[in-house]
């Protein structure tokens, strides 16, 4: 019997050790915590084929949503670091969970091994066409004269827009009514048919209203004007420069990856982001490429974490 | 004309070879995925939009808009045979369409949806064609507060659903009104009624109650009626419809298409109700004397033709401006995204071909629907002969498949059995659940409405008299109510005078 | 006492209604209630759970005094058989993998049946799991594993 035993372990670590090696030998799933067809599964869904091409194995995209996500990235701190366990997250599952909810399972900072930020979006900020503001300067005005009486329109408490709204109020000495919705859709439709009046969203889900004049554009939250409304200014050139806002989607593993492991997953994530193809594709859906390397990636996530941590405080925000 | 010229540009698109081979793989995967329960348009959208991005715009659009009607038309199929509705408009299929099934009618069950469903899908199509953008106008006239009214309305109607008593009925509507409450509140993003638990944090799934409720549930029912267990599909008569029921069914069918065609065009929970509506209209109107609940062909032609109406029109506020309806429209908006159109009013000025070639592709795939399930019926109706014993193991694997696959989650598997134990109890108390279905899908959203209604108003509770709409709705639930009182109320008096 | 009870179905489901209402009301005073401007979470689902209480006690009180059908026996063994299937689906799905939870699933409950024979039951659950994996996760591709991690080197 113990004979067995030590030969099957024995192979177990010969196995274990030959995987290593040879990695990838099997499948490589890639864990989004969000039901398909949002922004996070998108990207991760067309990054798959150049990651496999890469990798000469297949990437399954395996959606585990739940809790804002939490439940994917805590099934992702669980998983064996070999490489064969993704997360492809948004600014939410990173930068914000753990401010928000109280029961959170992982550690962003220390549960993972940072790989990349492979995309991020500046929030433009909209208003419907018959609020009297033509600039960020008439629209504080504006929001100032009617004492906190203005409604803003969020995808979701807790949300990156949502936080973006919490940051706007702190930066200009304003305040409003937060509306939240289930998602971007709706906050959208009510903000075109004037129900809701004001609110940050995704450039490219909100240009074709813009230019068709249903929607005003005010200001973008990025650090440069965007290619399609260059006569749309920042928030930094209308005065508040520290009210530059990205929404964006990282990957990580869990922590403890081999280092020649982790050099060839993000070797196939690279060769992905910067095939002409998929940029273009994630570039038409509003994302710009970042690619960054895992020493950004951890700077940039420390960077993010201290400053909406402050800005949740700040504003109040809790979820009850 | 204009509309000629844009229905002869859009003919000439959905007419080329790809756009018509595609919407064909469109309607058969979306069948295909509506038969098995669990798997939904949406995620199967999201699945193959990568395979669509060397595809021409128009035809993925085509394709991936066959996937969602041909779902919604599948789902239809198993909520008929073997009482699994896959989504919440198939609830009410299941009421009568399992109903005929059990009486040996299965075939014309599905006869009925089928037609149903092409005739709606055809008017709904010209309605596209020639209103699309006054009707989505009108959409946006609703906020909040008409969407409360709305479903205050649905829900006084749905009362109307219930064919047991009165006061259960309005005891499962708020059983499930609570029911769906659990999982994340939307205002204030707290969790509500989860005792903790992550996997109830975004609420249980709709899938998940129904396969419970119904299809767990109505295996133990038909496992303990011993002797009448297999043999109680042996004797199938009529595949197909005579003209006469054609002609009974065909006002059904109308009224449907009128429901679902006006419901749908609504964003926010519009299409849920319109099968709803289109059941208790009628329950009202039918001459029929077969009682609803037993098997009743006006309880599948109505809200099969709404559900299938709704469906098409639901498009209306996508095309026309670039606002998603449901969770299809929104990933049909990214796939429009990720071929470099971008979604808003100026899709139907600048891509003409793309409106219009969706739209009579549309009705073509609904002609391929039809033409692709009525032979299949023989094969349906065949496969419910088979021996009980044999079937139902079967159907409990789609079910835990299909459970599984919606959060791959062992959990929903368990909850999926926990609805079927409660399920069973209801049974043996007489409480339906169609009303709390009911109840579990328009919880949430009315508590959404009602309090953005009062958020947005800083707590004005006259906006739900003072704006037009809002209040005809009220008003005519107010109605409604008492026609539903007056007759159980007139009906005591009469069995107080018997006695 | 079930002489006093004059319907029980009416009985039980008040006594159900009403629980699930005081339990819920019960549950919704840990949550934030708000004002009816700004309310809080516990505001509506307090609402729906009084609401829910009065229903049944309604049911309660009617069933005293009109009279309705004893309820039927419980078929102890069919539905033990069904749900504690679909359980053991639940448990086996990751760990023993897809083949052996499908076989399973659908020996165990076909035993529920009358007509229950162990061959027949066993020849279903391999063409049915056959049939699944193939159209499920071969043809859809669903993220399950056939085998699952029990088996994993």
């Amino acid at each position: 019997m113990k004979k067995i035993l030590t030969a099957a372990l024995t192979a177990l670590v010969l196995a274990t050790g030959a995987q290593a090696a040879g990695y990838p030998d099997k499948p490589v799933t890639n864990i989004v915590p969000f039901p398909p067809g949002g922004s996070t599964d998108m990207l991760a869904r067309f990054m798959t084929q150049k990651m496999a091409e890469k990798l000469g194995q297949p990437v399954i995209v395996e959606n585990k949503p739940g809790a804002t996500g939490a439940i994917g990235a805590t099934q992702v701190k669980r998983a064996a670091p070999d490489g064969y366990t993704l997360l492809t997250g948004s600014i939410g599952v990173w930068a914000v969970n753990p401010f928000l909810q109280k029961n959170l399972a992982y550690d962003p900072a220390k549960d993972f091994d940072l790989l990349t930020v492979a995309v991020r979006a500046p929030n433009i900020l909209v208003t419907n066409p018959n609020v009297p503001a033509k600039s960020v300067g008439e629209l504080v005005a504006y929001l100032k004269s009617k004492q906190g009486k203005v409604s803003f329109a969020s995808s979701g408490a807790g949300s990156s827009d949502h936080l973006s709204i919490a940051l706007f109020w702190q930066q200009t000495g304003t305040t409003g009514i937060h509306v939240p919705y289930k998602g971007g859709g709706p906050a959208i439709s009510d903000l075109v048919a004037g129900h809701a009046e004001v609110s940050f969203q995704n450039l490219n889900a909100v240009i074709g209203h813009i230019k068709a004049g249903k929607l005003k554009a005010l200001a973008t939250t990025g650090d440069k004007r965007s290619a399609l409304l260059p006569d749309v200014p920042t928030l930094a050139e209308s005065g508040y420069k520290d009210a530059v806002v990205y929404s964006w989607q990282a990957i990580g593993a869990p922590k403890g990856l081999p280092e020649d492991v982790k050099a060839k997953v993000l070797d196939s994530m690279m060769s992905a982001l910067k095939d002409p193809d998929v940029a273009k594709k994630l570039t038409d859906l509003g994302f710009e490429i970042v690619a960054s390397s895992p020493k950004e990636f951890a700077l940039f996530l420390q960077m993010e974490l201290a400053r909406w941590k402050t800005v949740i405080e700040v504003g109040h925000i809790t979820l009850d | 004309m204009d509309i000629l010229a844009n229905l002869s540009l859009g003919f000439s698109t959905a007419f080329g070879l790809a756009n018509l081979f595609y919407c064909f793989i469109g309607v058969v995967l979306g069948t295909l995925i509506g038969v098995l329960p669990g798997l939904g348009p949406v995620a199967t959208i999201a699945m193959l939009l990568p395979i669509t991005f060397n595809f021409e715009p128009v035809t993925a659009l085509i394709m991936l808009a066959g996937i969602f009607y041909g779902a919604q038309y599948g789902g239809s199929t198993t909520a008929i045979l073997v009482n699994l509705p896959g989504e919440a408009s198939s609830v009410i299929t299941a009421l009568d369409g399992y109903a005929m099934a059990r009486n040996g009618q299965a075939g014309k069950a599905l006869a009925t949806a089928a037609i149903g469903s092409f005739i709606a899908g055809t008017i709904a199509t010209f309605l596209i064609a020639l209103f699309a953008p006054p009707l989505a106008e009108m959409a946006m006239q609703f906020g909040p507060a008409e969407y409360f009214s709305l479903l205050v309305m649905g829900l006084i109607v749905s009362i109307i659903l219930a064919h047991g008593s009165l006061l259960h009925a309005i005891g499962m509507i708020l059983l499930g009104l609570l029911l769906g409450i659990i999982g994340t509140d939307v205002n204030s993003g707290a969790e509500r009624f989860t005792f903790g638990a992550p996997w109830l944090a975004d609420g249980i799934g709709f899938v998940v109650l129904a396969m419970g409720m119904y299809g767990v549930g109505e295996i133990v029912n038909n496992l303990e009626k011993k002797e009448t267990r297999d043999v109680m599909l042996k004797h199938v008569s009529g595949l197909r419809l005579s003209w006469a029921e054609f002609k009974q069914i065909l006002p059904s069918i109308l009224r449907g298409t009128g429901i679902g065609s006006f419901l749908g065009i609504l964003p926010g929970g519009g299409a849920v109700l319109s099968s709803f509506a289109a059941y208790a209209v009628e329950k009202k109107l039918s001459k029929n004397p077969i009682p609803f609940g037993e098997g009743a062909i006006e309880g599948v032609a109505g809200p099969e033709s709404a559900n299938n109406a709704g469906a098409q029109t639901s498009f209306i506020p996508m095309l026309t401006l670039g606002i998603p309806s449901n969770p299809t429209m929104a990933i049909m908006i990214g796939a429009m995204m990720i071929h470099s159109i971008q979604p808003g009013p100026a899709v139907l000025t600048e891509q003409p071909a793309l409106f219009w070639g969706l739209i009579v592709s549309m009705w073509i795939g609904n002609f391929f629907l039809i033409v692709l399930n009525l032979p299949l019926i023989g094969m349906w109706v065949k496969l419910i002969t088979a021996p009980y014993h044999l079937m139902y193991p079967v159907i409990l694997v789609f079910c835990a498949i299909g459970v599984i696959s919606i959060n791959n989650t062992e959990w929903d598997v368990f909850m999926m059995a926990a609805f079927g134990l409660i399920g069973y109890i209801f049974g043996k108390l007489e409480c339906e659940p169609a009303p709390m279905l009911l109840g579990f899908i328009l919880g949430p959203m009315m508590e959404e409405y009602l309090r953005r209604a009062l958020l947005m108003s800083s707590g004005d509770a006259t906006v739900f008299f003072t704006r037009p709409l809002s209040a005809t709705m009220l008003a005519f639930a107010a109605i409604a109510l008492v026609v539903v009182l007056l007759p159980s109320i007139s009906k005591k008096r009469e069995e107080t005078f018997k006695e | 006492m079930s002489s006093l009870i004059k319907h029980p179905k009416d009985f039980y489901a008040g006594l159900m209604y009403a629980s699930v209402g005081a339990a819920a009301a019960w549950i919704c005073r840990d949550y934030t209630m708000g004002s009816a401007v700004r309310m809080g979470p516990a505001y509506f689902p307090t609402l729906l759970a009084i609401l829910l209480i009065m229903v049944g006690v309604a049911s309660l009180i009617r069933s005293f005094f009109h009279r309705g059908e004893a309820i039927a026996a419980f078929a102890w063994k069919e539905l033990g058989l069904v749900l504690g299937a679909i359980v053991l689906f639940g448990l086996l799905v990751r760990v023993a993998g897809l083949a052996i939870a499908l076989i399973l699933l659908v020996v165990i409950s076909a035993w529920a049946s009358q007509q229950f024979k162990l061959k027949t039951a066993v020849l279903l659950a391999v063409v049915t799991t056959a049939a699944s994996i193939l159209v499920f996760v071969k043809g859809l591709g669903l993220p399950f594993a056939i085998l699952g991690t029990w088996f994993a080197r």
